[in-house]
């Protein structure tokens, strides 16, 4: 056993941290990641820009479609780094997502027509998975799909999709046939948000924030050479998605830099239960680190780690949000003031330390994280199936 | 990096594993626990024929030099059986002091550790010091040039089978670890059972009296030996604990599979299937804080000391939860003392009061966090 990355793996790290601190590098989006302001949709074009220019956008990508070619130790070293240093996350849903499938099942032409824009980061794309009706179930999914000529026709609606609002391209899950096993009838498409009969509705989250969406399909006209792979097999590709290797799923990097923050931030109220609370979270994050570590170790040996990787998540998501119930209990009454996506209703200082408000903001915003990519009460079905057997 | 352990490792794992399923099963270990001495000289003198009792030392003294990651093979198996015998006070804590002492014979003990014909024992704790183990009322003095030993220790594991005692002591005000052999006048022994069904024993040293050549350590060189000492052994019963939480979450779902009520197994009820994927989660996570810490103390890692604390955080909720959950879903049959679930339980309780509790490591470790 041996615990420590290689010589080489180490000087990749040197050359991914040279590369975030190099002149190349947008200016405006680094002095945000260092005082911690949200980012704009420019801030996270332009960081997504940034990497297509060091050619490090398809990172998780075979070299013949245009990618790194990197292999999991310096796959997870890159997040690594990206994370440690609070750039803003790399939008999984191109890359990360309809990418990976397109290149797996899609046609030479699909290929030839997508990837590039992915690459390049000249297309955004957001995920139609979720319904109004479907949730965990997701195979029980109603929007319709129906064959006419040249074209399908598209019914229905998607919702949760999140920054559907900024998105050109959206990849659906819908339903093409109405079959007995209900994963059966299910088609894999890609569409173009700007179709005539697709509305974007906001949903507004209890963070006050517009993150998702629900997303209307009226008789939209979908060409048929944007099916993926052959029709009824959509089910298939989704779960080859799902299970597509997520690093950074437990988001180790970003809690590190996170706590130490808190720490400084409250190192002097001296508050022995905060203090205790801190420390049994770094204990807690400690084990989940070296969790991801054994993880990457089995992977890149060429092992399929699958429902083992549910741990990560599930326990990924809980320290992740404890960590938001910590800024909150540190800053006590002072989380009071309502500061919206656009700030505060009145121009006053708002009392208190500077962090009080946006902790309240994050804390409401993360119980998301539970919820979604497959809730953890679904993740723990799914560990009690693949390894106890019950 | 590379998480895969060696063939030679694998090959003492499944040797540890095939001994305890033939000769530790439930039934066994009871006969064990309820004998005289509390372990079984013939599983000592079997350990001793496998060379497991040679396992940590060096090879210039008999051993095979292996490092951590062999002890925690041996203790996750030795956990998973609840295996008695006295390993950690004999091989793994006075060893590791022997070894690194300047003891002037320490071959021929060692040796004789080896050969399992000699057990001894470390004798640090005392009634009212706590985890406070140099803050000890133990000490020497001189008389007539005369050098004695008075004091209590208290809680020494196998007190009543050990040949011979490593006592923490203040000598000239300083810490010192001394030999003294259980025979000699003036000590006096009490030995008694423990929660979980093992022996321990107090040792009361009235004038004992004390050759130089028996302080093996002292000042600070005593303490980091006890400290290099103390690390290891927490180590080693967290790897125990850690093959004890696997066997309650595996005993815990082939139960659940088994016992039917309202016409079906009761594991088809998903609250107990998410109570046991907690057990399994928490016993996944507690093996990565082991193989981290493991890792570490074999490389001398500075940061080996804050993820000893760690360690046994985690083994201390993990232990609690995983242990009380695997009663819970035995229902009636976990909190029958002719089950073997309740016993994991005590071991989980006993471990977790040893060389520090949670408490005293979430302390610890943040004091370590602020270096």
């Amino acid at each position: 056993m041996d615990i420590s990355f290689s010589e080489q793996d180490l000087q990749f790290q040197e050359e991914i941290r040279a590369g975030l601190n190099g002149a190349e590098y947008p200016a405006h989006v680094k002095e945000k990641q260092e005082k911690g302001i949200n980012f704009s949709k420019e801030d996270v074009i332009d960081f997504h820009k940034f990497l297509s220019s060091k050619g490090w956008m398809g990172y998780n990508w075979p070299v013949e479609y245009g990618g790194t070619g990197w292999s999991p130790v310096q796959i997870y070293l890159f997040l690594n780094e990206l994370a440690l240093a609070q750039c803003p996350t790399i939008l999984p849903f191109g890359v990360g997502m309809v990418g990976p499938v397109i290149y797996t099942f899609g046609t030479q032409e699909q290929k030839d027509r997508f990837l590039p824009d992915i690459l390049n980061f000249d297309t955004w794309w957001c995920q139609g998975y979720s319904e109004p009706g479907s949730g965990s179930d997701l195979a029980s999914l109603k929007t319709k799909a129906v064959l006419e000529g040249d074209h399908y026709v598209v019914n229905g609606s998607k919702t949760w999709t999140t920054l559907a609002q900024n998105a050109d391209w959206i990849f659906c899950l819908v339903r093409t046939e109405t079959t007995q096993k209900k994963q059966e009838g299910i088609s894999f498409l890609l569409i173009d948000m700007n179709t005539p009969g697709i509305e974007v509705k906001p949903i507004i989250t209890i963070d006050g924030d517009h993150e998702v969406n629900s997303v209307f399909f009226t008789d939209v006209k979908v060409p048929a050479d944007q099916l993926i792979g052959e029709e009824g097999k959509g089910w298939t590709y989704a779960k080859f998605l799902l299970a597509h290797e997520r690093f950074g799923i437990a988001g180790v990097p970003v809690v590190k830099v996170q706590i130490d923050r808190l720490k400084n931030l409250t190192a002097e109220y001296d508050d022995a239960d905060l203090n205790k609370k801190i420390a049994e979270l770094e204990i807690d994050l400690e084990a989940l680190e070296f969790t991801e570590l054994r993880t990457l170790a089995a992977i890149a040996e060429g092992g399929h780690p699958g429902a083992e990787s549910s741990i990560l998540k599930i326990r990924g998501t809980e320290i992740q949000q404890r960590l938001t119930e910590l800024y909150v209990e540190a800053a006590g009454q002072y989380i009071l003031p309502y500061e919206g996506p656009d700030g505060f209703e009145s121009n006053r200082t708002p009392s208190g330390p500077e962090y009080a408000s946006s902790s309240v903001a994050q804390y409401l915003n993360y119980r998301k994280t539970s919820i979604y990519g497959g809730s953890n009460e679904i993740q723990k079905n799914i560990i009690a199936k693949a390894i106890l057997g019950v | 990096m590379n998480l895969n352990y060696s063939d030679e490792q694998n090959m003492l794992r499944e040797q540890v594993l095939k001994f305890c399923e033939t000769n530790y099963d439930f039934i066994d270990r009871e006969k064990i626990l309820e004998s005289d001495i509390g372990f079984s000289k013939d599983n000592w003198q079997q350990f001793a024929e496998l060379g497991w009792l040679a396992v940590p030392f060096k090879e210039e003294n008999g051993g095979f030099n292996f490092g951590p990651v062999e002890l925690t093979v041996l203790f996750e198996e030795f956990g998973k059986a609840l295996v008695v015998e006295p390993y950690l006070s004999s091989v793994v804590m006075s060893g590791t002091i022997i070894e690194n002492s300047n003891h002037k014979n320490k071959s021929s003990i060692i040796e004789k550790i080896i050969s399992g014909e000699h057990q001894m024992s470390v004798a640090y704790a005392e009634p009212n010091i706590g985890y406070k183990f140099f803050d000890c009322y133990a000490s020497t003095s001189v008389s007539n040039n005369i050098l004695s030993l008075n004091g209590t220790k208290s809680l020494v594991l196998n007190a009543g089978n050990a040949n011979q005692f490593i006592v923490l002591a203040k000598h000239e005000g300083l810490s010192a670890l001394i030999m003294v052999d259980a025979e000699v006048d003036g000590l006096s022994i009490q030995s008694f059972k423990t929660i979980d069904g093992q022996t321990c024993g107090e040792l009361t040293f009235e004038n004992v009296l004390i050759d130089t050549d028996s302080i093996i350590a002292s000042g600070d060189d005593a303490e980091a030996i006890f400290n290099k000492m103390m690390d290891l052994a927490i180590l080693c019963i967290s790897a125990e604990a850690v093959g004890a939480m696997n066997a309650s979450y595996v005993k815990t779902v082939q139960y659940t599979k088994e016992r039917e009520q309202f016409s079906q197994p009761i594991s088809n009820f998903q609250v107990l299937q998410h109570r046991m994927v907690d057990m399994f989660i928490e016993t996944e996570l507690t093996k990565s804080l082991l193989i981290k810490a493991t890792l570490q103390l074999d490389s001398n890692d500075p940061d080996a000391k804050s993820t000893i604390s760690a360690l046994k955080v985690q083994v201390g909720k993990a232990g609690r939860l995983i242990g009380q959950n695997a009663v819970q879903l035995h229902g009636g049959m976990g909190v029958s003392n002719e089950m073997s679930i309740g016993h994991y339980l005590k071991r989980f309780t006993a471990i977790d009061s040893m060389f520090g509790n949670t408490s005293h490591h979430i302390n610890k470790y943040q004091a370590k966090q602020k270096e």
